[in-house]
This record gives structure tokens, sequence and C-alpha cells, in this order.
């Protein structure tokens, strides 16, 4: 009996039968119906993101299927008229199965984790979500999850996030002055944005840009200025979160580096082509670069940490940006010594 | 029988079973479920059936059939079974729904929000729109999992974890809470190789954590989010403040992105001072050096000279 006990011993990685991922659909799916008379199909499967082919061979599963003494009163009734649904005989199926321990930690985590997403007008809303949700489930559902996740973003937020995010919803086309990295250089273009995500503690904002005349990734928190056009636009359907940060290019170059211990994380944070141990502690790794001045502010930032194999185009761009950075100092703070 | 009639047959019959009902009893009722002519085999696959149920989630419970207890059976008591009403204001569902859409990935979470959303009454559905807002985490959704059980059940973990310096080795935690900190996920516990409190960011877990049994209890007032420190002034609260003056192009943006940046003076040239939090100099002299000569460290002096010394190695390196 020991074993028997636990009634939500659920087994995470199990990888669910078709069939147990029919009856969890199931579970869902005819409380809905039974809720919503009439519902038609096509609705049913874009909310449950199920086919209809197999909603509608769930339900004639469905239809043999009731309470005992299972005569034909006892047993669940389907009818589909015009794509449109009625159930009945189906009360005990009238509310849906309680959230798993699976899907209420899940649910948690990600939506702790977005809370704390910095400038997200949702956070507030997501908190007391959350909060109702630990208190309905109770203790059996999130545990003491509740008290033991922390969020907290140190990432920055991005003043003109609003604005981009409501010119999305409008499909309004904005003029943004925008401050690139890759460039070091402010421009002012006419940009059609579609979706914003964050990722790895940044805002980015999916656009068409008029003024490269393509498709391009904005990060949120660069953009200083956005101002109306009084124009709308057509969604291109341009891929939000989940697509990669960086899209390579043909005229891309490939930059080689030998990273120290202390400059390795660059290999975790930058989409690299090759990472090779050379048995010391360091890596060697290439990245695609469409500008070289990116990577040389990188290496300012990371030092003699990072020692660049290639191209030797790239050791000057790192010397004519050291060179007036160091020139900084020496104007304005006669306290340091020149080098000898 | 189909299998998937089969499972909710069983799930409607025990969960309006006046009191538990005996596997025999089971059988006797569901014709031509488990009515296989080998009794063991019959009752394998009840066995099957009712793992299936509860590794669904559904709390299928074994109990005396009453009160003398002689036999056991089994029943799905309705108030564990139906998701109570949760009072949720539209702006809340929407945020859930927000939060749940993982790109590329199905997840438990999103199965969880259909609950939610359709399980309510009304139509809250109206007016949600507009594709997921942030990008998974970097971290199998299986392997945090994993980690997040154990947090909540205090299980030690041993795993295999590759550091920042890329040294990999097996590493044994008494895991005490879960930190989200810039984009990624960190397990804040007590080290037992190390005999300390260390944070492990989860996507440099290499293996599947194995459960170890019982782990330890963090100590009173134990904080996790104390344990993983990521500003750009580096780990641990910042204790001093620093001056760097920027130039126009980026000091609107250095001014935006940090909390506690006071905006100074702005020169005749257009530099403009700004006096951030900070802590030791080499994590801020990085930070600065990003930005090239559109930024110049003004005070603290060892800040001054952490910057000039590594731009005089950069310059000799190269």
């Amino acid at each position: 009996m020991p074993s028997d006990e636990a009634t939500d011993a659920e087994a995470p990685r199990r990888k669910p039968a078709k069939a147990a991922e029919r009856l969890r659909r199931m579970l869902v799916v005819v409380p809905y119906l039974v809720r919503h008379p009439g519902v038609p199909l096509a609705e049913v499967s874009r909310l449950f993101d199920v086919a209809e082919e197999d909603l509608t061979e769930d339900l004639d599963l469905l239809l043999v299927s009731g309470l005992p003494p299972y005569s034909p009163g006892d047993l669940i009734g389907v009818d589909i008229e015009d794509g449109c649904v009625w159930i009945e005989f189906a009360d005990h199926f009238s509310r849906p199965l309680r959230l798993s321990r699976n899907e209420a930690r899940d649910l948690y985590l990600r939506a702790k984790a977005l809370s704390a997403t910095p400038g997200l007008e949702e956070s507030a809303a997501l908190d007391s979500a959350l909060a109702k949700l630990a208190d309905s489930l109770g203790p059996e559902a999130i545990g003491e999850l509740a008290e033991r996740v922390e969020a907290a973003e140190t990432g920055r937020p991005a003043a003109t996030l609003d604005s981009v995010r409501r010119a999305i919803a409008e499909r309004e086309r904005i003029e943004i002055a925008y401050h690139a990295v890759s460039t070091a250089e402010t421009t002012v273009r006419r940009v059609d944005p579609e979706e914003v995500f964050h990722a790895i503690g940044n805002w980015y904002v999916v656009a068409w840009d008029h003024l490269s005349g393509e498709e391009r990734l904005f990060r949120a928190d660069r953009i200083r200025e956005v101002a109306a056009t009084g124009e709308r636009f057509e969604p291109r359907g341009l891929a939000g979160a989940g697509r990669p940060l960086y899209t390579p290019t043909p005229e891309d170059v490939t930059v080689t580096l030998r990273l120290g211990p202390g400059a390795r994380w660059v290999a975790e944070y930058y989409p690299t082509q090759r990472v090779e141990e050379t048995g010391d502690g360091s890596l060697e790794v290439e990245l695609r670069a469409s500008r070289l001045e990116w990577v040389a502010r990188l290496l300012l930032r990371v030092g003699t940490e990072a020692q660049v194999i290639g191209p030797d185009l790239l050791k000057d761009r790192v010397k004519a940006l050291a060179g007036p950075t160091r020139e900084r100092y020496q104007v304005t703070s006669p306290v340091i010594a020149p080098p000898a | 029988m189909h299998p998937v009639e089969r499972l909710v047959n069983l799930v409607g019959l025990l969960l309006e079973a006046k009191r538990p009902l005996t596997f025999e009893e089971i059988q006797g009722t569901l014709e031509g479920a488990y009515d296989q002519e080998d009794p063991e085999t019959a009752k394998r696959m009840f066995e099957r059936d009712k793992n299936v149920l509860r590794d669904n989630g559904i709390p299928v419970e074994m109990a005396p059939t009453d009160a003398w207890e002689v036999e056991e059976g089994y029943i799905i008591r309705k108030e564990k079974y139906y998701l109570p009403e949760i009072a949720f204001t539209p702006e809340e569902i929407s945020a859930l729904y927000v939060a749940a859409h993982t790109p590329g990935e199905d997840t438990w979470a999103e199965e969880g929000l259909r609950k939610l959303l359709y399980g309510a009454d009304g139509g809250v559905l109206a007016g949600l729109s507009g594709g997921p807002l942030a990008a998974g985490p970097d971290v199998p959704s299986d392997r945090l999992a994993a980690v997040a059980d154990a947090v909540t059940a205090l299980r030690r973990l041993t795993f295999a974890y590759r550091t920042a310096r890329g040294e990999v080795s097996e590493r044994h935690l008494d895991p005490y809470g879960l930190v989200w900190r810039g984009g990624h996920w960190y397990v804040v516990g007590l080290d037992l190789d190390h005999g300390e409190i260390r944070s492990f960011r989860c996507s440099r877990i290499e293996s599947d954590p194995i459960d170890a049994g019982e782990g330890s209890t963090p100590p009173e007032g134990f904080h996790a989010a104390d344990h993983v420190q990521t500003g750009p002034w580096g780990p641990g609260e910042p204790e001093t403040t620093a001056k760097v003056a920027f130039s126009p192009e980026v000091a609107w943006w250095a001014a935006n992105g940090i909390s506690g940046a006071k905006v100074g003076e702005t020169g005749a040239d257009g530099w403009v001072e700004i006096t951030l939090p900070a802590s030791a100099p080499e994590w801020l002299a990085s930070w600065v050096l990003g930005f090239g000569p559109d930024a110049e460290a003004l005070e603290p002096p060892e800040l001054r000279e952490e910057v000039v010394a590594r731009l005089e190695e950069i310059l000799r390196a190269v």
C-alpha cells in the first residue's frame, strides 16, 4: 500500500503515451464543450491547438463513454451539426481537471520569470495572478515553490517599449531614433514593428526596416525616440520570440578569437561557428560578424583575456578604438603619467 | 475497447463512485475493459491505466471500501479532481496567457493555462492576441523541472556542472532556492563539495540531476537572491559610487539603463557626467571600456587607473 498512497505521483520525464495525451486533451476540451453548447468545431480547434480531424476522432470515442449502467441515457451524447458541437450527459466532465503539479510548476516558473522583466506592463497582473494561483491550487500543486523562487532582473527597462507595443497592436508605422552598437551611430529610420520579445536580459523589436529595405531586429533599449508617422502597415508575418538573435548573411566576416578563462563567457553569450578547447583553459572560437565595430568594442571590454587570431583588420579596429579612448585620459587627467 | 475510451470511462466511474471501488467491482462494471481471460493480464492492464491517470495529474486514491477497512478500493475525490473557480481578472488571464506561450516548445505551462482559460466562465478570451513575449529559458524544461521539484521538496541533487571557466565536475547540492536573473535560472543551495552556499546556473548543468536523498533545510532568514548577482558593477550589492562621463551619443542610454544612476552636469562639449552604483573597479572598468571613446571614467581614481592600465595592455597586445 505505501507505493499506492501518492495520489499525485507524476513522472515528469516519462514520455506520455498517445492515449494519455488524448485523455488529457479530452479532460480539458469536454468541459469547454459542456459550457459552450453549439461552439464551432473550428473555434475549438484553434483554442486548443488541435486539428479538427483529431477533435472529431476524440468526440467519436466520447460517444461510447459514459457512466454505469451504460444504458443509452448514461452515455455521453455528442451532436455535430453544421460544424458546431453539442454535448449532453457529460455533467461529470463539466469542470476541467485541476492543474497537475507539472503544469502548475511550469506555468509558475514562466510567469515568475516574465513578471520580473523590466518595463513589462503586465507585471502587476502577473504577480496577482500567481498569488491567486498559489492560493487556489494549494500546497499540492505549487508547494513550497512560491516561497523558494525569486526573480529579479537587472536588465535595463526600455523607456520606449510601451509606445512600440502600442504601434504593433495598432499596426502603425513609426519613426525611430536608433543607436546601433554595431556602428556606434544613431540613425533615424521608419519601421513597421511586428513583434517584441525579451531574451537574455534585453527587449528586442522585430520590424521591417524601410531604411535598409530589410527585416531587422532592434534592441528596444537602444531606441531613443519613437515618433508616429500616421501611416499604417500590413504585417508581413515576421517571426518574433524564439528566433535567433543574429541572422548570418553572406557578407559576414569570420572572426577567430582565443578566449582565456576570464573571457570564456563570450562563447556562451554570442552565437559561435566553432568552439574548441585549447587544453590550457582557453577556447578558440569563430564568430561571424556583419561589422567589426561591435567585436572591437567587445574586445575592449574583455581586455587581454581575449586575443585576436584573425582577421588582422580586427586588430587595427581595436587599435583605432583603444588609441582615442586612451587619449581622453591623457588630455583630461594629468594625474596619470603617460606610459614611458 | 479503445484505450482512450477505457481511460475516460475509468475516470468517470471513479469520479462518480460513492465509495472506493475494488478492482473486481471496476472489472465487473466496466464491461469489455478488463475482462481478459488471464486475470493477471487484466490486473496488469488496470494497474497500467491507473498509473497513466496518476501520471497525468488525475488523483486516483486508494482507500478502504468501508468503515470495516477489510478491503481497499479506488476512488477519485471530486474536490481533488475539479479545478476550483479562480476569479482572475481579464488582465490577469491575458498576462498568464502571454507568460505560458513558449516559442518552439510545448510545455506543461500551456496545457495548464488552457485549463485556467477555458475552464472559466464567460468569454475571457476576447482580445487575446500577440505572439509570445519572451524567449524560452536556456535550460531544457525537463531539467529545470527536476531542479524546481528538488527545491520544493528539499531533495539533495547530484549533477555534472560546467563552471564559467569550462571545468566539468560532479557536484553535490542541497538546493534551497531558484533565482531568475538576467535571462538565466540559477539554483542556490549548500554546495556539499565546498561546504558553503553557492549558486549554479541551470544552463551549465550538464547531466540530468539525480535525486541523492533527503537534503538539508535552508538556514533561518535565507534569501536565495543574495547569492546571485549580475549587475554591470559585478557580483555583490554596490557599495560605493563611481562617476563616468558619456558622450552625447550614448549618455541617454547609460542614464536610462541602470537603476540608481544619477545624471549630473553636461559639459560644454555635450558630455554628461553620470554617477553610478559601483563595487569592484575591475567589473566597472570593463563595462566602461565597452563604450570605447564614448565614455570616460572620472572617479574614483582606482577606476580611472584600472581603465588606463587595461587600455595600455590592449594597445601593447595588438
